[in-house]
């Protein structure tokens, strides 16, 4: 491989690696905290992705129960800049951090009060995962949505260098995914290992039991945890969608299914794992040949089986010794 | 009749066949391993029938067997699903729990890829064309095949937990630690659970194929799986009637609310929700206990000491 071929495979792998990251650290957050894959996080993903479409655009022209409503006739306050672009970008990802509030509330809570076999919780979280596709199904249509162009206002389009006699191009997207994705790992980093509410995090992650007894309200904490894991998990559907256009309500579906990769790949419930095994399988995609690439989406499955079966807990997890 | 026949005929197959798959995941649960690996040996023996009645390499067999070569279709994906849930199933069943399901939602989605991507297989399209079995005329004929599968399948399995074999799964389900010090080998028994799963699964791809008449790879997905899994945690994963009744049940449910159109799938996913919270041993465990009330409580040993004022 050439060096120049090196840098734009380096460049691409760790722009979707980091969304990957993000993403996973949604999963991975409320595995450490509940013991339970939560399978609607691949529709939260999916939900962010169109909560910021929906505010960027006002409108879906396809077809779908919304079709003909235009929330803001004069054109959208969020579209136009970089800065008002970012804005829906959060408050996206704040209102599928919300959908997740009320996905625990409704599929996790009731099961943990009726201390049901957690398998039932992973059904649970299926069914509300079936609900919520189907409803963005039913209001929006089936067809991609792609961000208009000015939406993000004037970003150059592309960064593009010389090395050798080949063109390195890194979409200007991509710089921006990997940098919000930094800066979401630096922010989440500090407040998980440094404030006073990671730590309430982390006592309840090791056990429940025990943080209630603290005086910690453990369902609060959990309502956080879930929170921020919809959070992450929308704004990644945000960045994806604005790399590729918002494809259907079944977006989310390869997402949820490579981001159980990732943090299996990095250590169940570890959240540096999660990131590693983000840009492991990131990368890992983007160095597949050319003529291989439409075997690409079985890379992170292969991973993940072949560490199942070296090392089990993961890059980074611990071994969990089974209690006697 | 006839009229009720070919209306409901495709619908009670697929209700058969949804009995099926949830009994094919039953087996490795019977030993307490959640696998979802049944839509993958199911994509694989669908294969194998479509790839053996439709592809020229085997036009010599087909025409000197005529109509037998539908068992020989059924044998082969039973022995190739066995011969793969062998090679996936002994390093896969030392995972745990969770780590299992991953792993075999990793198979199932290697397996869906290859089969997009791979020439015999058709690629996105798939194969087609595939004749219907033993000349069947209508669908509804294939009750006859997996009818047949069901009740032996059904026999198969009662039989199995009143054997030792069924005892040993049984004990690994409830404590493997315990089991292995009692000498019970967890790996040997959890292996040979897994791998009925995949023949049965196999066998029921193979019967399905030509029942479709067109196979591809949205034969094999993470949804089937899911659908799988709950076919049998509805209807109840500690009796065999369960994957039956849920598989029936969750097939039925979508066409009986068919005149909701838009609205069934997301009616289905409330199905989910509120069965996995209010049926936690499935309908078949909540009719059980129905039939069967909780003993009365046992009297305390020393009647409560009167209290007076």
């Amino acid at each position: 491989m050439e060096f120049s071929q090196l840098v734009q495979n380096t460049m691409n792998g760790l722009a979707i690696g980091s969304v990957y990251a993000i993403f996973a650290l949604g999963y991975t957050l409320v595995f450490s905290i509940l013991g339970i894959i939560n399978f609607a996080h691949g529709a939260v993903f999916t939900l962010g992705a169109y909560f910021t479409y929906t505010l960027v655009v006002g409108q879906f022209e396809n077809n779908g129960l919304l079709k003909g409503i235009n929330l803001f006739p004069d054109g959208s306050p969020f579209s136009g800049s970089a800065l008002s672009f970012g804005l829906a970008t959060l408050i996206g990802a704040v209102l599928a951090g919300l959908v997740a509030v009320l996905i625990e509330r409704l599929a996790f809570r009731p099961m943990r009060a009726r201390g049901a076999d957690p398998l039932l919780a992973l059904v649970s979280s299926l069914g509300v995962a079936l609900v919520l596709v189907n409803l963005i199904q039913l209001l929006v249509g089936a067809e991609i949505y792609n961000f208009p162009s000015n939406a993000y206002g004037e970003v150059k389009p592309a960064l593009a260098f010389q090395i050798g006699d080949k063109t390195v191009v890194i979409r200007t997207v991509q710089i921006i995914i990997f940098l919000v994705s930094l800066v979401m790992l630096a922010i989440l980093g500090y407040v998980i290992g440094r404030t006073k509410i990671g730590k309430a995090l982390r006592a309840v992650a090791e056990n429940p039991g025990t943080a209630s007894l603290l005086g910690i309200s453990v369902d609060r904490f959990i309502l956080i945890t879930f929170f921020l894991s919809g959070f992450l998990g929308g704004l990644a559907g945000t960045l994806v969608g604005t790399a590729f256009g918002v494809a259907g309500p079944y977006f989310g579906v390869t997402y949820g299914l490579k981001g159980l990769a990732v943090i299996v790949l990095g250590g169940l419930g570890s959240i540096p794992g999660a990131v590693l095994g983000g840009l492991v399988i990131g990368l890992a995609e983007a160095f597949v040949p050319a003529d291989y690439s439409a075997y690409k989406d079985a890379v992170a499955f292969a991973l993940l089986f072949v560490i199942l079966l070296v090392r089990p807990q993961g890059l980074l997890g611990k071994a969990v010794i089974q209690k006697v | 009749m006839n009229d009720f026949v070919s209306t409901y005929g495709f619908l009670i197959v697929t209700l058969l066949q949804a009995g099926l798959l949830g009994l094919s995941l039953y087996f490795p649960l019977q030993a307490g391993q959640l696998s979802l690996a049944s839509p993958g040996f199911y994509a694989l023996g669908g294969y194998v029938a479509a790839i053996m009645l439709t592809h020229p390499t085997f036009a010599g067999i087909r025409d000197a067997l005529g109509h037998g070569v539908f068992p020989l279709t059924w044998l082969v994906a039973a022995l190739l699903s066995g011969v793969l849930g062998l090679v996936v199933g002994i390093p896969a069943l030392r995972l745990r729990g969770i780590y299992l399901a991953l792993a075999t939602i990793a198979f199932v989605e290697i397996l869906r890829v290859l089969s997009l991507n791979l020439q015999i297989t058709g690629g996105a399209i798939g194969i087609f064309g595939i004749p219907q079995a033993f000349g069947f005329q209508d669908r509804w004929q294939y009750v006859f095949l997996f009818g047949p599968l069901l009740v032996l399948t059904l026999l198969f399995a009662y039989q199995l937990e009143r054997s030792r074999v069924g005892r040993a799964l049984r004990a690994i389900r409830e404590d493997e630690l315990a089991a292995d010090a009692m000498g019970v080998p967890p790996t040997r028994y959890k292996v040979l659970a897994f791998v009925i799963g995949a023949v049965l699964a196999g066998i029921v791809g193979s019967m399905s194929a030509p029942f479709l008449n067109t196979w591809n790879a949205k034969q094999g997905t993470f949804d089937a799986s899911i659908a799988i899994l709950a076919f049998v945690l509805i209807g109840g994963s500690r009796n065999i009637w369960g994957p039956v009744v849920g598989g029936a049940l969750l097939t039925a449910v979508p066409e009986v609310l068919r005149f909701l159109s838009d609205w069934r799938l997301i009616i289905n996913g409330l199905v989910l929700v509120v069965a996995s919270l209010y049926l936690p041993q499935g309908i078949v465990g909540a009719l059980e206990r129905l039939r069967r009330p909780r003993p009365p409580e046992r009297p305390a040993a020393l009647p409560p000491a009167e209290v007076r004022p």
